[in-house]
């Protein structure tokens, strides 16, 4: 039998980033993943992630991926693919299928990192072919290149629904609409509003009621909820969608955990009940990731970092003094990504009415995906002024902040709270450079000029749709909703590396528009 | 074992939905009907449901149905999902082919 300092079962975020920091320390450190390639969910990510630079903020999941594994390479992790755990025994030896055989491994340390699985609700038809979970979608699109349908119905509004929906747009896919039983939007603003802002609509307390069609989907029925989460009779409607995607939520996958008889706690699934060190009741089990309580990849990351850290000091490949410098570092950073207002403390809450600046939250945001006109001026990211300017639409207090950092001219300020809203500094002077609306991973700064030709400003926004329209172009703005609000013409269009795929699309339109034009199609 | 085992307690007769002939497991094709069907059986637990339908028992072990499988118990049983056991989790985890295991172990 192999054995290892540290076996990590899980080669996600969570898993890498354990096995890196075991590495570091000088143990000799294994990954299993059931899959053909290693990254979890981290190569289907193909958008740009939140957080500050130390969480990989403004860097795309799969780039995120390919940083961990050339790490854990270089670093001489051992990475079994294909490899699925079915067991573990005797508390620390793994029993995993390999080349179609039964081997066992042992180690002092296991990190367990195995992530979670997509919850389903069943209605009528749910069981035909063209209802899918949002993550297969994603599979389907990002890692095979295959289009999961035409037209898609999508059930969820949290960050995976608005994430997966909006990569969906980008992929050429049409949606019908994103619903949710809350009545809520239950992600991001920004993720909502780019979305919005291309013309989906938003269908809050509504529910799904059948899958349509005899041997695979041929549309949707939904129905509207009361605050009871029952449907209202007459309120039924129909879409005519060939695909139904389900972005309900995600169960931690703790079975392995549970068979090796850690202490198991309540959490939108069983969760390990763990120390600050993502020790669980066993002593040299450790859970990090999603397994140990569902999150998202950045948490996932510093949490297999703390994991990995705890079995090197455990096995006293680190001294104790080392230790906790690190896991201080480690546990600041996880305290920003659980701040502001989508953190656990305030998943649910619907009272809150503000922002931590006392700016009221935008109820149009929350329920149907964009702010309208008079509520955006309220922000500090918005302000008026002479010749060319950032217009920060970021109304919510999450943890980010890339934009302050990429604009070298200090025109952006967040501060030390990374959760607080950017401001535009008054008497600063923009160059027009960019970076700011290609750096914000919500999409949600664009560029404003106010004094470009009589009567017309021009407008650059963040764009991520192919084939990019070309420079003269005339076409036609939308709103925040999506709505058409005037004739455009595209006046710039630009791609730089440090934009990383975000191109800048700069478009000519009568100044009145100034506020309201955010999107442009043909 | 959970509390609201009160295996005397009564549940009420079993009434006929519209839905019944849903499929609720799709690994083992076990009907929402099949299923309340046990639960007024007197299969008050996961496991008891699983043992005496099949549900749970496929391909994906019960990863997609045991969570909607656990509502409609709470559902019928008037309690909280949150109070009902999850079934063992058990070796293997993951389906393996008996030609695997008839290889022995390396």
């Amino acid at each position: 039998m192999i054995r290892y300092d540290v076996i990590v079962i899980g080669a996600g975020p969570a898993g890498l980033s354990a096995s890196i920091e075991a590495a570091e320390a000088g143990m000799k450190v294994a990954v299993f993943d059931e899959n053909t390639r290693p990254g979890g969910q981290l190569f289907k990510q193909i958008h740009k992630f939140f957080g500050a630079k130390e969480h990989k903020a403004k860097i795309r999941g799969f780039r995120i991926g390919e940083e961990l594994l050339a790490e854990a390479e270089k670093l001489q992790v051992d990475v079994h693919l294909n490899a699925a755990v079915i067991g573990i025994h005797d508390f620390n030896s793994i029993a995993v299928v390999e080349n179609e055989q039964v081997s066992f491994y042992k180690a002092g340390n296991l990190i367990i990192a195995t992530g979670a699985s997509e919850n389903m609700v069943p209605f009528d038809g749910w069981t035909l072919p063209g209802v899918i979970g949002a993550g297969a979608a994603q599979t389907m699109m990002n890692l095979h290149g295959v289009l999961p349908g035409k037209k898609v119905l999508m059930v969820g509004s949290g960050n995976v629904g608005l994430v997966v929906g909006y990569q969906l747009l980008q992929a050429g896919v049409e949606i019908a609409a994103i619903i949710d039983a809350a009545p809520k939007i239950g992600g991001y603003g920004v993720h909502a509003s780019k979305v919005a802002r291309t013309g989906v609509p938003f269908l809050l307390s509504h529910t799904i009621l059948k899958a349509e069609g005899e041997e695979f989907v041929t549309g949707a029925a939904v129905v509207e909820v009361d605050s009871k989460f029952q449907p209202i009779k007459g309120t039924e409607k129909h879409f005519d969608v060939d695909t139904i995607c389900m972005a309900v939520g995600l169960s931690p996958m703790s079975q392995l955990l549970r068979i090796a008889g850690c202490e198991m706690k309540e959490m939108g699934g069983l969760v390990p009940a763990c120390n600050e060190y993502g020790e669980t009741s066993i002593s040299g089990i450790f859970a990090a990731g999603d397994v140990a309580g569902i999150e998202e990849a950045s948490s996932a990351m510093v949490g297999g970092r703390i994991a990995g850290a705890a079995s090197a000091l455990r096995d006293g490949f680190i001294m104790q003094g080392d230790f906790e410098e690190k896991y201080k570092a480690l546990k600041e950073s996880l305290n920003q990504l659980r701040q502001g207002m989508f953190c656990k403390e305030n998943r649910g809450k619907t009272d809150m009415t503000a922002t931590e600046e006392g700016i009221p939250l935008s109820n149009s945001l929350l329920e149907k995906g964009y702010l309208l006109e008079k509520e955006i001026i309220k922000f500090p990211g918005v302000k008026k002024k002479a010749g060319v300017h950032p217009i920060i639409e970021c109304t919510q207090n999450i943890p980010c902040n890339p934009c302050q950092t990429a604009c070298k001219f200090n025109c952006i300020s967040i501060g030390e709270n990374i959760t607080a809203l950017p401001v535009v500094i008054e008497d600063s002077k923009c160059t027009n450079c960019g970076m700011c609306v290609a750096s914000c991973s919500g999409q949600a700064i664009f560029l404003l000029n106010e004094d470009s030709e009589d009567g017309f400003v021009s407008i650059t926004l963040p764009y991520e749709f192919l084939p990019y329209p070309k420079k003269g172009v005339k076409g036609i703005a939308l709103d925040r909703s999506g709505n058409r609000v005037c004739e455009a013409e595209i006046i710039g269009l630009r791609t730089a590396e440090a934009f990383d795929h975000t191109a800048l699309l700069t478009m000519k339109v009568p100044s009145e528009f100034a506020m309201s034009a955010r999107f442009f199609t043909l | 074992m959970a509390e609201y085992l009160d295996r005397s307690s009564d549940i009420g007769k079993l009434v006929a939905m519209p839905d019944d002939d849903m499929i609720i497991c799709r690994c083992e094709e076990i009907t929402k009907g099949e299923i309340r069907k046990a639960i007024h059986d007197g299969m008050w637990t996961m496991t008891e449901i699983k043992r005496y339908t099949r549900a749970g028992m496929g391909l994906c072990q019960g990863q997609t149905c045991s969570r909607i499988i656990k509502g409609m118990i709470a559902k019928e049983l008037g309690v909280l999902p949150l109070s009902i056991d999850d079934n063992t989790a058990r070796v293997p985890v993951r389906p393996v082919e008996v030609r695997v295991y008839g290889k022995g172990i390396n």
